[in-house]
């Protein structure tokens, strides 16, 4: 365990060193004070502009960190080669692979946290300055904590595109793995299509095997309740747990292949 | 005594090409034992096996067929690594730490706790000539100080065994001899050194035991003393940029200079002894000693060559 | 551990986290239904333009994606019941975003012109949506037949204009590659206006069309009209011979009384119901053929 958090922060220290969610960050934090000066156009539907803009561009923004970093955690340590210095230590492959992704996870909380301040704070100035008869006609309150749990499937989701860029990354070069994890993320968000083939497609066969992929791909349309949050629309525990354990059990699996595939690897 | 590495027919095929995939023999068989607390140099020319052959017992490649040992446990044992050091060929870190945090990194690995961590590291750091550089970011580094780094690194946990591979590339004559004289010592403190390396000098200056490969092949192993003995059976004098009328005027003594390049040639064969070691006992003519005579003068025969066999004649 | 029984544990256990994942996905997706209803209302982007700018240049796979999503819509709300107060409300922006991306997309005018004209339960009965959708068609493919004659049918079946439906029909005749009927149908439109065989051919005309479900509702309507028929046949017997004084209309005393031979049923096999008061044969609740289409009056 040891190693793995000496790994994990190892990755975090190298995120912050190459500077790019600090970027990242910054980009997101001006869109969202964009977002507030846009907000003024529109009389009364600028919180909800705000809030839609804010959590679409942490879910963005998080996607592209979780992507371009993890693609990179395996494959750069095997092409600068400092890979050779870091398993002869007392590391296992398991443990590398673990404390790669435990140290993006850590970075994407840490950013996705900053971000979800930054919206809060935002919320927080508009509910201060709107007056109280606008404020009445919002479907949801101003700094409403019901955004926490947009946010939180929000982060799940990018858990498992994290575990699908490292896995993808144990076995091919950086670009294909980027476009790998990019393909399965857009699958994975009309996942939810495929679900109900049975009722457009006449064929038992082809109706079968949508099923079947709605079954394998990652199901992360399902991880999408911007809109019913934004709207005050009721999102369950239930939903959110049982959500949550799905996606965590995706994670372990990829995370478990990507452990298997690693170990098996010649480092000529 | 239990082998500190124990190498037992150690084999590593790599598949080459795509559709008929015919195996490439890196290593063959090779099978060495290396006692504890001796310097073992691990030599041969480039591409012969010997990255593959340290590879393979870091388990960063996985072997074909046969085993190794390390301390007594199986290579890949994740335990036994905390009593190994390592310096890879060409070594590579991570540009974005300073040295002190690659170090602190690794120290980290370890196990090591921070107070002893820092201590260890500021040893370490000066005692590889990089004391002064402590905080410079890895991508600053030159190739020189990048090795020195590598060999600190290997250093980090106090190993009971090292093994070095090519540890005196991108060093320069000074920085190499530190280097010999740091592994000196680290034999002094009773650890064992496995090295890889092409240069037949550095050998022959650290080992008392090595082994050759070629080809993926052990060609030799044994005592250096045994291997680089042999027998000198001959002489040879070779003469050339003669001036024709000496010839003519039949070899009168005393006539003055006579220019000319006069070169004696030892022949010599592989001792008998280490020919013994050799699996295939091949021979072969080796010319150890070679000396430039200029200028010489006084009489002169015709060298008659044969193999192995010349006329020495007088010359000054 | 032996390197194979740590690729066995590694793989076993990838293998048994994925099975959790699914079956969490079974659960939840049984036990949460994704309340597809509210949700879909809140379709985001409405605008057209701004969605095909928004796909780049991949105008014509979203096109696909909106129409399935349109049939799942279409379908879903279909066999979800009557109690949804705002059902079908996203067919058209759905089918209008599908051609707005994808101008080509025959199928998706054709399957908004009848459904999104079909009377409540079948469909939002917005014969307005489905004429202007069915312009928007013409706009992309002036030269198709089809396009003026679905709109002629729509004018005819629902808002029984039969003025407006004859000069479609007319507009559709000149078409290249028409059919030669169309003429004809055109003039008899203006001639006769309600006409159960000029029904009847055009949705036999329809029911040859390739696309299945097409031929289902064709097929369907002319069941209905089949109906029509025999209810018109029935009323017309059961009205002369009522029942005695006091007494009201049922089968069993129409049997008795050997009006009739045998309990009369629908072309699908299900009994016709009788008005006990009023004597008016009707196709029952549970026929498949229910609800049936009104009877268009005569042109006056």
């Amino acid at each position: 365990m040891r190693a793995v958090r000496t790994v994990a922060v190892n990755v975090f220290r190298e995120s912050v060193r190459d500077r790019v969610p600090y970027n990242l960050v910054l980009f997101a934090v001006l869109l969202i004070s964009s977002s507030y000066l846009l907000g003024q156009l529109t009389a009364g539907q600028d919180v909800k502009i705000i809030k839609d803009l804010g959590l679409a561009a942490t879910a963005v923004f998080g996607l592209f960190i979780s992507i371009f970093i993890g693609i990179g955690l395996v494959s750069k340590e095997v092409e600068r080669r400092s890979i050779y210095a870091l398993l002869t230590k007392p590391v296992s492959r398991a443990q590398f692979i673990a404390g790669k992704y435990a140290g993006l996870v850590l970075t994407l909380a840490v950013n996705v946290g900053v971000m979800t301040i930054a919206l809060y704070a935002v919320l927080a100035y508009m509910v201060w300055t709107e007056p109280p008869t606008i404020r009445a006609g919002w479907d949801a309150p101003g700094i409403d904590p019901a955004l926490l749990k947009a946010i939180f499937l929000i982060f799940i989701e990018l858990m498992l595109v994290t575990a699908l860029a490292i896995f993808f990354s144990t076995f091919s070069s950086p670009i294909l793995s980027a476009a790998l994890t990019f393909g399965f993320v857009i699958a994975g968000h009309f996942n939810a299509d495929l679900k109900n083939f049975d009722k457009v497609v006449s064929s038992r066969a082809a109706a079968m095997l949508a099923r079947g992929v709605y079954h394998v791909l990652p199901d992360l349309s399902a991880f999408d309740v911007k809109t019913e949050v934004v709207h005050g629309l009721p999102v369950t525990a239930g939903y959110l747990a049982s959500t949550a354990a799905y996606g965590l059990a995706y994670v372990a699996g990829l995370l478990l292949i990507a452990t298997f595939v690693f170990s098996r690897r010649d480092f000529k | 005594m239990t082998p500190a590495i124990r190498i037992e027919e150690l084999t590593k095929d790599y598949a080459i090409g795509f559709w008929r995939r015919r195996p490439y023999r890196a290593l063959d068989r090779l099978t060495l034992d290396i006692n504890p607390g001796e310097v073992f140099g691990f030599l041969g020319p480039n591409g012969a096996g010997k990255t593959t052959t340290l590879k393979l017992l870091m388990q960063l490649i996985y072997p074909t067929s046969g085993r190794a040992e390390i301390l007594g446990r199986p290579v890949g044992d994740v335990a036994v690594r905390q009593r190994i050091g390592y310096l890879p060929e060409n070594p590579s870190f991570y540009d974005y730490l300073t040295a002190e945090e690659l170090l602190n990194y690794f120290g980290e690995l370890f196990g090591l706790d921070a107070v002893a961590r820092r201590k260890r590291v500021t040893t370490l750091l000066d005692r590889v000539g990089i004391g002064a550089e402590r905080k410079l970011q890895l991508r600053k580094f030159s190739k020189g100080m990048i090795q020195r780094i590598g060999i600190a690194q290997a250093l980090l946990n106090d190993p009971e065994v090292i093994f070095l591979d090519e540890p005196m590339s991108g060093l320069d004559p000074l920085g190499r001899r530190d280097v010999r004289t740091l592994i000196l010592e680290l034999r002094d403190q009773g650890r064992t050194i496995f090295f890889s390396s092409h240069i037949l000098a550095d050998a022959e200056a650290l080992c008392r035991r090595v082994a050759v490969v070629a080809g993926g092949r052990l060609a030799a192993a044994g005592r250096l003393v045994d291997i680089l003995a042999f027998e000198i059976h001959g002489w040879e004098l070779v003469m050339s940029h003669v001036n024709p009328e000496m010839f003519a005027r039949g070899g009168a003594p005393g006539d003055g200079n006579l220019a000319g390049t006069l070169r004696v040639r030892a022949l010599a064969r592989p001792g008998a002894r280490s020919r013994a070691l050799r699996p295939d006992g091949r021979g072969s003519e080796t010319g150890v000693a070679e000396s430039d005579a200029r200028h010489a003068r006084g009489f002169l025969h015709a060298p008659r060559r044969g193999n192995g066999e010349g006329r020495a004649c007088a010359a000054r | 551990m032996k390197r194979s029984t740590r690729d066995l544990v590694l793989l076993g256990g990838a293998a048994v986290a994925f099975a959790a994942a699914i079956a969490l996905q079974l659960i939840r997706d049984r036990r949460f239904p994704r309340d597809t209803h509210q949700v879909e209302q809140i379709l985001y982007v409405r605008s057209g333009s701004a969605l095909q700018r928004m796909t780049l240049s991949f105008d014509a796979l979203a096109a696909d994606v909106y129409w399935i999503r349109a049939i799942q819509h279409y379908g879903g709300d279909r066999l979800s019941g009557p109690q949804a107060q705002t059902k079908y409300q996203l067919l058209y922006p759905l089918l209008d975003l599908t051609t707005t991306l994808d101008p080509y997309f025959n199928i998706a005018y054709r399957f908004g012109a009848i459904f999104l004209s079909e009377a409540y339960p079948g469909g939002p009965g917005r014969p307005d949506e489905s004429v202007a959708l069915l312009k928007k068609a013409m706009v992309a493919m002036p030269q198709k037949w089809q396009y003026p004659h679905d709109i002629g049918f729509v004018y005819y079946w629902r808002f029984r204009d039969y003025n407006s439906a004859a000069l479609w029909f007319q507009r559709a005749a000149e078409k290249p590659n028409a059919p030669l009927w169309l003429k004809p149908l055109a003039a008899s439109m203006l001639a006769r206006g309600e006409d159960r065989a000029a029904a009847r051919f055009l949705w036999q005309q329809i029911a040859q069309s390739e696309e299945p479900w097409l031929r289902r509702t064709a097929e369907r309507s002319i069941l209905q009209l089949q109906a029509m028929d025999q209810i018109d046949q029935l009323n017309a017997v059961v009205k002369r011979f009522p029942p005695a004084a006091g007494e009201l209309y049922s089968w069993p005393d129409l049997l008795r009384r050997h009006v009739l031979r045998l309990l009369p049923y629908d072309p699908t096999g299900t009994p016709y119901e009788i008005d006990p008061s009023s004597g008016q044969v009707r196709v029952a609740a549970q026929s498949p053929l229910f609800p049936m289409p009104q009877e268009p009056r005569r042109l006056q």
